[in-house]
């Protein structure tokens, strides 16, 4: 009994990093409409900005959190300008290409510039937990858990609650109509979007953390993201949290009930996907 | 302008003929750490291989590429060494992966490898059959006779008896589970546990759940550097009670040692640099001189004798003749950090240079990698857990 409730205790903490991660790309999927294949390289930038300001400030990489979620949400206000902005109108295709570059040079910018070695932090609650009984709750994941529901509690409060959110659902429906009544649409797309790369950066603050910074580590998180917004459905905000939770489980249960589980939990979130559009096409035949 | 057309003519001649050895390593992705390491000894080598003359008369040249751990980007980066760069011979290799998808364009191209990585069986098999494949690194059943011999030690002194074998689900992780399973029982062990994981997942909570209901002794892990403080931390926070931590990554992450989550975990290295060796203490002075710090990982000093021993055998071979130089690397008998470099048989290959001998056993105490195995390396008792 005990090994199943850590199980699931094991696949909820998980969750809560994979909500991060996947708020910010539900987000600019949601409002801005692009595929954002480069999510998990701004959450190497969170990562390794987090590692850096520890290494050679000794800077706690949870009070450098703020300071970080800015400087990223300034280069993803930067990409949309520069970048983003010019294809929105484009085909679907040009804007994933786009984006898939963008995450290619931002990870050979790193490898060139830091190298291929992973970087660790070191601090003095990396190993905490809160222990009831034989149970173990991580204290780097429960903070993650606890960040994932704030900032998307914060998030739906912002889109239902105020009049950036009005705006940001309002361009994210009808984007012509939005401008014919005098929404910014261009203002409100840069905003979404710095926030959705300052929301990946947080869970690189927390990556640095719980893991390590490495050019490539943003690459599994965005996978699971993707999955995980596909099952919430694209760009439902609030769908993401659960969606989340099913996936840590199914990741946690299968690793500790199947046999060689290990080697299948990585599989589990392609399945997800998978099971999702094949139960959502049924159900529109019906 | 005429000075200028000539001096570019006289540089031409001048290297035109020199020999070119491509070093294929992982600079970048999961073996990156050792990539960089080895880049390192293969610089201050080719520093030493110069300052002396150089190779049949000219300065020796070196051509990198980047492997970057991964088999699709390897063979191709392999091909353009070995085609456009013509190169005439191949050094370096880690990944044990990337070297099972070279062994068809090693044999195609029929090229000379001397290859310093790879240590799992698959490796061995690939190149079973050519005839110009010279290994330095043990292969992993000799690691492994290694790290049998350690828990031997443990069983009697420490009264281990429980082993949790946690492995990654490439080849370096998988290959040859199985037998190391049995070896284990074999010797006594009860095998409470054998596990598999994604390398680079970090998600290690249900694997030490596991464990913790399995009650081991010892946990093993063969992974990669990037596994290392994941699961370090999952078993500290899930109150994890072992005697002992024991991994096989082919290197440690950057500052893992600093971190208090090391303390106490044990691994396996062919070299330290407080080895008691006058080969490993002149390599640590000129590699500080030239690098202004001291490195821990062992491919640093296992490329470094890499190419000089290649660069010795070319010398004696009098040309770049792949027979010629073959024959005299088969013959070499050199002094390195790691004790004397032989070639001989392994059980597929014609030509293995370091076996079960040469590992030695340490711990991670007090910010640094302290020896405690086997005896005439030992520098401090084995701190056991239980």
């Amino acid at each position: 009994m005990d090994l199943f409730l850590q199980t699931l205790l094991n696949g909820l903490l998980q969750s809560g990093i994979y909500a991060l991660v996947a708020s910010g790309l539900a987000l600019a999927v949601g409002v801005v409409g692009i595929v954002n294949f480069a999510h998990g390289e701004f959450l190497m930038l969170g990562a390794f900005m987090a590692w850096a300001a520890s290494a050679f400030l000794g800077i706690d990489p949870l009070l450098s959190l703020p300071i970080v979620a800015v400087a990223v949400f300034g280069v993803g206000a930067l990409t949309y300008r520069v970048s983003i902005r010019h294809v929105l109108l484009a085909p679907e295709l040009n804007q994933m290409l786009l984006t898939f570059g963008l995450g290619i040079l931002l990870q050979n910018l790193a490898l060139m510039l830091l190298g291929g070695n992973t970087r660790t932090v070191t601090t003095p609650y990396q190993a905490s937990s809160l222990n009831i009984g034989e149970l173990s709750i991580g204290g780097p994941k429960a903070i993650a858990f606890g960040l994932a529901v704030v900032v998307l509690g914060a998030l739906y409060f912002t889109l239902y609650r105020t009049v950036l959110g009005r705006q940001m659902r309002a361009v994210a429906q009808n984007r012509r109509g939005a401008q014919l009544i005098g929404i910014p649409v261009d203002r409100v797309y840069l905003i979404a979007f710095g926030v959705s790369c300052g929301l990946a950066a947080v869970a690189g603050v927390l990556v640095s953390v719980l893991l390590f910074a490495s050019p490539t580590v943003g690459l599994v998180f965005a996978l699971k993201a993707f999955a995980i917004i596909v099952m919430a459905g694209l760009g439902n905000l609030t769908g993401v949290l659960w969606a989340s939770v099913i996936l840590g489980l199914s990741e946690a249960l299968v690793q500790t009930y199947v046999p060689g589980g290990g080697g299948w939990s990585d599989a589990v979130f392609f399945l997800m996907i998978f099971g999702t559009l094949v139960i959502r096409s049924f159900r529109k035949a019906a | 302008m005429k000075t200028l057309l000539l001096t570019g003519v006289l540089l031409a001649v001048s290297g035109a003929g020199a020999v070119k050895v491509g070093v294929l390593i992982p600079l970048s992705g999961a073996g990156s750490v050792s990539g960089q390491a080895a880049k390192n000894g293969y610089e201050l080598a080719l520093d030493e291989i110069n300052k002396a003359g150089g190779v049949l008369g000219k300065p020796l040249e070196v051509v990198y590429g980047d492997d970057a751990s991964a088999p699709a980007k390897a063979v191709p980066e392999f091909v353009k060494l070995v085609t456009v760069d013509k190169v005439d011979f191949m050094a370096g290799g880690v990944s044990s992966a990337v070297s099972v998808a070279l062994s068809g364009p090693a044999k195609q191209y029929n090229t000379f490898m001397a290859w310093i990585g790879a240590a799992a069986t698959p490796v061995e098999d690939a190149f079973a059959d050519h005839k110009y494949f010279f290994h330095y690194h043990p292969w992993s059943y000799y690691n492994f006779e290694a790290i049998l011999g350690f828990f031997k030690t443990l069983k009697d002194k420490q009264g281990a008896k429980n082993i949790a074998i946690a492995y990654e689900d490439g080849p370096f992780g998988s290959a040859g589970i199985d037998a190391t399973v049995d070896a284990f029982k074999k010797a006594g062990f009860n095998v409470v546990l054998t596990e598999k994981f994604k390398t680079g997942s970090g998600n290690f909570g249900p694997l030490v759940s596991k464990a913790k209901a399995a009650k081991p002794d010892i946990m093993y892990w063969v992974g990669y550097d990037t596994d290392a403080l994941p699961l370090a931390t999952e078993i500290k926070q899930q109150n994890l009670k072992l005697g002992l931590i024991y991994g096989t990554p082919p290197s440690w992450p950057v500052g893992f040692e600093k971190n208090p989550l090391a303390n106490d975990i044990a691994g396996l290295s062919l070299w330290l640099p407080t080895s008691p060796n006058k080969e490993s203490a002149a390599f640590v002075a000129a590699y500080k001189k030239k690098f202004n710090n001291v490195t821990e990982e062992y491919f640093a000093p296992l490329a470094y004798v890499n190419l000089k021993s290649l660069a010795a055998a070319i010398n004696k071979a009098g040309s770049v003749d792949k027979d010629k130089v073959a024959a005299e690397l088969a013959r070499i008998n050199m002094p390195t950090p790691f004790g004397p470099l032989t070639f001989s048989k392994s059980l597929k290959t014609q030509y293995q240079g370091f076996k079960a001998g040469n590992w030695l056993h340490f711990q991670f105490l007090n910010d640094t990698r302290v020896p405690v195995y086997p005896a005439n390396f030992s520098q401090k008792p084995v701190v056991w857990g239980k």
